[in-house]
């Protein structure tokens, strides 16, 4: 129980140092004192005076960006471990199930044919395509699915997503100029540069709320690792719980999506990351990825904030550039362990 | 510190004016953005893609020589609208090669480079030359530039109003209107040298702006004018100093970039486009006004915005329209707050 406590303080410290990080590092240099300043005034009331370009620019800019980050990367993690886990598939990430490709759908029919006639946002474009995807996917892999078999999800999401991509791919040609699609890519790639608080409302209880699904279902998740028959066996309802962790999955990420584009490596390499150093237990394997993606992602953002002085990298390329050597080091790390 | 500015522009104007005074002696041999042109003599059809082009040709009295346009930023200048309505256009954006080579043009006057240029999307300058229609690229948009890097490009050196003036000089040497060509370039020169002087005895020392042209959505880092291109020549014309520092055409930079940097001044561009929110100019003024950081920048307390057409940001004759718009709106600050 110690041991746990011990755990848990250690966990939420780590969150709370990325976190801060990710305040106090940003494109522009603020002083360290006038971060916590703000912080105080906002959380406390404390009163100090203050530049209002600089208290916003930590309030609404950098504390907001690094909670989405934070809550995209949890959440992210956690549908890595869920797919990984289900499908026993270790390629399986968070986009298989065509997610993303229906999100880019969603938002390019939006910004390039005017659906909704401005009404709606790219967001919640992508967020419609997302889940019209995941259905279509889901509907495929059931009317070719033997009851409980993994292999005709992954087939059918490969399917899903390579036809809207395409899909995405005609509209643009058909109707974007060439200025439009870059727009359009940016904002695919990931960003996280838009985020306000309403961002951070819907974010934050979206990965948690996925979390907490999850963990509830741990045992089902270990039961899954050895195969849906040991699972039936041990007697989980296996198409039951199956369906209700994968469309769990899916809307985190159609979330996550819509908010800030396809931010990829995160949702792939977290979950495998805690394997290896965890053990396969999801009661620990699950907020510890959680924790991980978000820590990472965090740190992710404020390199790509900083690495190149007055320009922003794109966070995607940052999550991988930086994410696979570490991942391969842990790699090499355990076969040394052994 | 404008006053060899101006002297330098008026001295590099005079020159380009006088040199090609002769009647157009054909066939015309032309050096165009790294490419040979020849024309037997004055094309009769001509096409345009894009609206700098398009109105160079309108102002240089040779519309009626139009059989298509493309690529529009704006609503026509008024003046052109009578006869503009009975040209076809043949896209609102870039148009499709076929579409252009359908008219049978004798010559396809380009305004940017990755339209028709080595990765043209609608052809490359050899697709054209293999026809036998002759490509007139605007210099503005290759000179010292490279096109390939950065969204909209990256400029090597700073944009030179002289490709403005070259480009109304050579397009009307392949018409052989030179005199028309001298007639307009002088009254370009007059409306900036008048520019110049409405700002003259304003101190514009540690005047700085940042010129916005839209953003994907709303909130994200927008497209802003870098560092050399034709938006930073029109503020160092004036003695205003750009907040950008990139040296892409549009560089999208941070609002939280943007706001430490606080600038004197907003430039913002209206244009008929729709693809972005931010397109439309109200709802760039409406962000500024709300944003939790924006709003508390001085150009928008004070509210220092200046609203410029999308075109008058462009190498174009209406860039001098728009520089005695912001000459005009700069002399009207009081800079002491």
């Amino acid at each position: 129980m110690t041991a746990m406590l011990l755990h848990t303080s250690g966990a939420l410290v780590t969150l709370l140092i990325a976190l801060i990080a990710g305040v106090a590092i940003g494109e522009t240099h603020i002083d360290p004192t006038v971060v916590f300043q703000v912080l105080a005034n906002k959380l406390w009331a404390a009163g100090y005076a203050l530049d209002p370009i600089d208290e916003g620019i930590v309030w609404n800019y950098r504390l907001t960006r690094a909670l989405v980050a934070a809550a995209c990367g949890a959440g992210l993690a956690t549908c890595g471990v869920i797919l990984q886990s289900l499908l026993r598939n270790p390629l399986a990430d968070p986009y298989l199930l065509g997610i993303s490709a229906g999100a880019s759908t969603g938002a390019v029919l939006v910004a390039l044919l005017g659906l909704g006639a401005g009404a709606i946002s790219m967001s919640v474009g992508a967020f419609a395509g997302a889940v019209v995807a995941f259905a279509v996917v889901v509907l495929l892999g059931r009317a070719s699915g033997v009851p409980g078999a993994t292999g005709q999800i992954i087939l059918a999401g490969i399917a899903g997503s390579q036809l809207f991509n395409a899909l995405t791919a005609f509209l643009i040609t058909k109707s974007a100029s060439s200025e439009q699609a870059r727009g359009i890519m940016f904002w695919l790639l990931g960003n996280l540069s838009g985020v306000r608080w309403p961002s951070v409302w819907l974010a934050v209880p979206v990965a948690l709320a996925g979390l907490a699904v999850c963990l509830w279902h741990r045992r089902a998740l270990d039961a899954f690792t050895f195969g849906a028959d040991s699972a039936a066996s041990l007697g989980i309802a296996v198409r039951p719980v199956q369906l209700l962790l994968i469309s769990c999955a899916a809307l985190v990420t159609a979330v996550m999506v819509s908010i800030v584009g396809s931010i990829g490596f995160v949702g792939l390499v977290i979950p495998h990351a805690a394997r290896l150093l965890l053990g396969t237990g999801h009661a620990r394997l699950l907020p510890a990825s959680a924790l991980g993606g978000a820590v990472f992602l965090i740190a992710a953002d404020v390199l790509s904030r900083t690495l190149i002085k007055g320009q922003v990298i794109p966070v995607g390329v940052v999550t991988a550039l930086v994410g696979a050597p570490v991942f391969a080091l842990i790699l090499v790390g355990r076969r040394h362990a052994r | 510190m404008l006053l060899p500015r101006v002297v330098a522009l008026a001295t590099g104007l005079g020159l380009c004016s006088v040199a090609q005074a002769a009647p157009t002696q054909y066939p015309l041999t032309l050096q165009n953005c790294g490419s040979t042109q020849t024309f037997a003599h004055a094309p009769a059809r001509a096409v345009t893609i894009g609206q700098a082009g398009t109105e160079m040709l309108f102002a240089l009295g040779l519309g009626d020589k139009l059989v298509g346009t493309s690529l529009w930023f704006n609503d026509v200048l008024p003046q052109y609208q009578a006869q503009n309505a009975g040209i076809e256009r043949l896209a609102d954006n870039e148009p499709s090669f076929e579409s252009v080579i359908g008219k049978r043009p004798e010559l396809v006057a380009v305004e940017l480079e990755w339209v028709v240029g080595p990765q043209g999307v609608v052809a490359t300058r050899e697709q054209f030359d293999e026809l036998k229609i002759a490509t007139y690229l605007m210099p503005s948009d290759c000179e010292s530039k490279d096109n390939l890097v950065g969204a909209d490009g990256t400029r090597l050196a700073p944009f030179r109003i002289d490709s403005i003036y070259q480009s109304i000089t050579q397009l009307a040497q392949i018409f052989d209107v030179q005199e028309r060509a001298q007639q307009l370039n002088a009254q370009l020169q007059a409306s900036l040298a008048k520019s110049v002087a409405t700002v003259q005895n304003k101190d514009l020392k540690d005047t700085s702006a940042l010129v916005w042209f839209s953003s994907a959505s709303l909130d994200i880092d927008p497209y802003v004018a870098g560092h050399k291109g034709i938006p930073d020549f029109m503020l160092n014309t004036l003695g205003v100093r750009n907040v950008v520092e990139s040296d892409e055409e549009w560089p999208s930079v941070g609002w939280e970039t943007i706001a430490k940097a606080n600038p004197t001044f907003l430039v913002i561009a209206r244009m008929d486009r729709r693809r972005f929110p931010a397109d439309d100019y109200q709802k760039k003024l409406k962000f500024l006004r709300s944003d939790p950081v924006t709003r508390n920048m001085d150009a928008v307390k004070h509210n220092r915005i200046i609203v410029l057409d999308a075109m008058a940001l462009q190498a174009s004759v209406r860039m001098f329209e728009g520089l005695e718009t912001l000459a005009t709106a700069l002399n009207s600050y009081d800079l002491a707050q």
